[in-house]
């Protein structure tokens, strides 16, 4: 056998089992040391975690564990709260997102968000979509653009007919797809849910669980949600937030597992997460 | 909080607790048949015999049962964590406990087809050994699936080590009975109920593994069975 032949030969790889599966990993935020403050209270503390690109984040945990506070971190939606503050870093690929001289408006730019209630402007469906590029004054080629956003929200052949008509006529989970669409018509980086689904029907449910995992080749998603098997479903990596009372009664939001998301549900390193993820409290 | 019974899930943790409960009854009942087919081949009890292989039935009852009690908890209760791996666990083992007694029917009707011949003492004492050293390790895996044992488990390896050798060593002393068509077709139905006695080893270990998987969470076989160069590997 010459030495070609042997080359051709490809190597019998033992696979080895890891529990971090992802191997090439880039961050777009890098959280350091985060709490969050309405007034004296704290509702999340020293949050340590990074978020990574094209992957999806899920948020789990009980209510009032500071995760929807958490999420509004991420694209300082929190500043239109004014007792709010927070301590720490959030840097977004390596800048401190909440350094002086940052507008938050062009945060929200690279960083959508949609919320739990679907929204629509009491508009058509394409003025809904179209509003994000016009008030950026990107005009040219806004029909397209549209027809985009509709298309990667996967709504675009249920409403390409009826554009003009009003978006408040949509059903509930084509109402919440339209508000992903509107979010997406920027072309933003990151697209921030916060319990996408929790009002629709198991059926609308699922397509938006199908959506997300479609725009994860292009965008990077973080989403909250109360739905354990959701998170299951569709995220890379789970952050697991608990609350942590203290003696004198005051409690606050902490991160307590930050994983690969079949790590949290299968071998979760902390009791706490055991506890919650099987259902057995909280 | 982390005990399941703090209140939430209660249902769910008492169908946990009752799959359980029916694993460890289902290995009792293996025991039983062990027992009545080693009993059957030392006294020539065809009857005895006939008992051990009807008794599968229950056998098989309590493996379906418990198949369809995981089904219901994996399409209704979705477990995650450590329930998903007890899930995963029991569903294993029962296939394991349920394979252990078709091989004490195989043995049964063995017994039977071998009735008119006169056993050999020499390999009666074997099976004898055999029988013994496979009942023990049944126990132990048991044991250590409802104390959550690995270190216990782990033994199994050595105990499995000990029955193959007794497995290998009966081989041998069939070759050993000589020419006569007799002895010898005595000797190859012998040679088969050697290699359940084995064969049950082997599932006891695997079962075994199943333990360090519920605990750990970590798949892995005790013993890499292609690299032991000893090891006979007919079936």
């Amino acid at each position: 056998m010459n030495q070609d032949t042997i080359d051709a030969v490809a190597p019998i790889e033992v696979v080895q089992r890891e529990s971090t599966p992802i191997t090439h990993r880039e961050t777009v935020f890098d959280i350091r040391g985060l709490s969050v403050y309405y007034g004296d209270t704290v509702a999340v503390s020293d949050v340590n975690l990074e978020i990574y690109r094209n992957m999806v984040t899920a948020l789990i945990g009980p209510s009032g564990c500071g995760k929807s506070t958490f999420i509004r971190c991420l694209n300082r939606m929190n500043d239109l709260i004014p007792s709010a503050r927070i301590d720490g870093e959030i840097l977004y690929h390596g800048q401190n997102m909440y350094g002086s001289g940052v507008d938050p408006a062009s945060v929200r730019r690279w960083i959508g968000m949609v919320f739990q209630k679907p929204n629509p402007f009491p508009k058509s469906i394409y003025d809904n979509v179209a509003w994000g590029p016009r008030t950026l004054g990107m005009r040219k080629g806004l029909d397209e653009r549209v027809e985009r956003a509709l298309t990667q929200a996967a709504l675009w052949d249920e409403v390409k007919g009826r554009l003009k008509r009003s978006a408040l006529a949509l059903s509930g989970g084509q109402q919440q797809r339209l508000c992903i669409a509107r979010a997406l018509a920027v072309e933003p980086e990151v697209v921030l849910l916060d319990e996408p689904a929790s009002a629709l029907d198991p059926i609308a449910t699922s397509s938006i669980e199908d959506l997300i995992h479609e725009l994860k080749r292009e965008y990077t998603i973080v989403i909250v949600t109360h739905n354990m098997q959701q998170a299951a479903r569709v995220a890379d990596m789970t952050a697991f937030f608990s609350l942590d009372v203290h003696e004198d009664g005051s409690r606050n939001g902490i991160l307590v597992e930050y994983d690969v998301t079949q790590k949290i549900f299968t071998q979760p390193a902390d009791s706490r997460t055991e506890g919650y993820v099987t259902g057995r409290f909280g | 909080m982390m005990d399941g019974g703090g209140g939430l899930r209660v249902s769910f943790q008492e169908q946990l607790d009752r799959t359980e409960t029916a694993l460890q009854e289902e290995g009792e009942f293996v025991l039983r048949a062990l027992r009545g087919s080693m009993n059957a081949l030392w006294e020539q009890d065809t009857e005895l015999s006939d008992e051990v292989i009807a008794f599968d039935d229950q056998i098989d009852a309590i493996y379906f049962n418990i198949q369809g009690g995981i089904q219901a908890l994996l399409a209704q209760q979705t477990p995650v964590a450590g329930d998903l791996r007890l899930v995963l666990a029991l569903l294993y083992s029962n296939l394991h406990l349920e394979r252990m007694g078709d091989y004490c029917v195989t043995i049964a009707k063995l017994v039977k087809l071998a009735s008119d011949f006169e056993p050999e003492p020499a390999l009666v004492d074997a099976f004898s050994d055999m029988g013994a050293r496979a009942e023990g390790m049944i126990r132990v895996a048991l044991d250590a699936f409802e104390q959550r044992d690995v270190e216990a488990a782990e033994t199994l390896v050595d105990l499995d080590e000990m029955i193959d050798r007794a497995n290998r060593r009966v081989v041998e002393q069939v070759f050993a009975l000589g020419s006569d068509p007799e002895r010898l077709e005595w000797g190859l139905r012998m040679i088969t109920v050697s290699r359940c006695l084995e064969r049950i080893g082997d599932h006891a270990v695997d079962i075994g593994e199943q333990v360090a998987y519920l605990v750990t969470g970590e798949f892995r076989e005790f013993t890499d069975a292609s690299r032991r160069p000893d090891s006979p590997s007919p079936q």
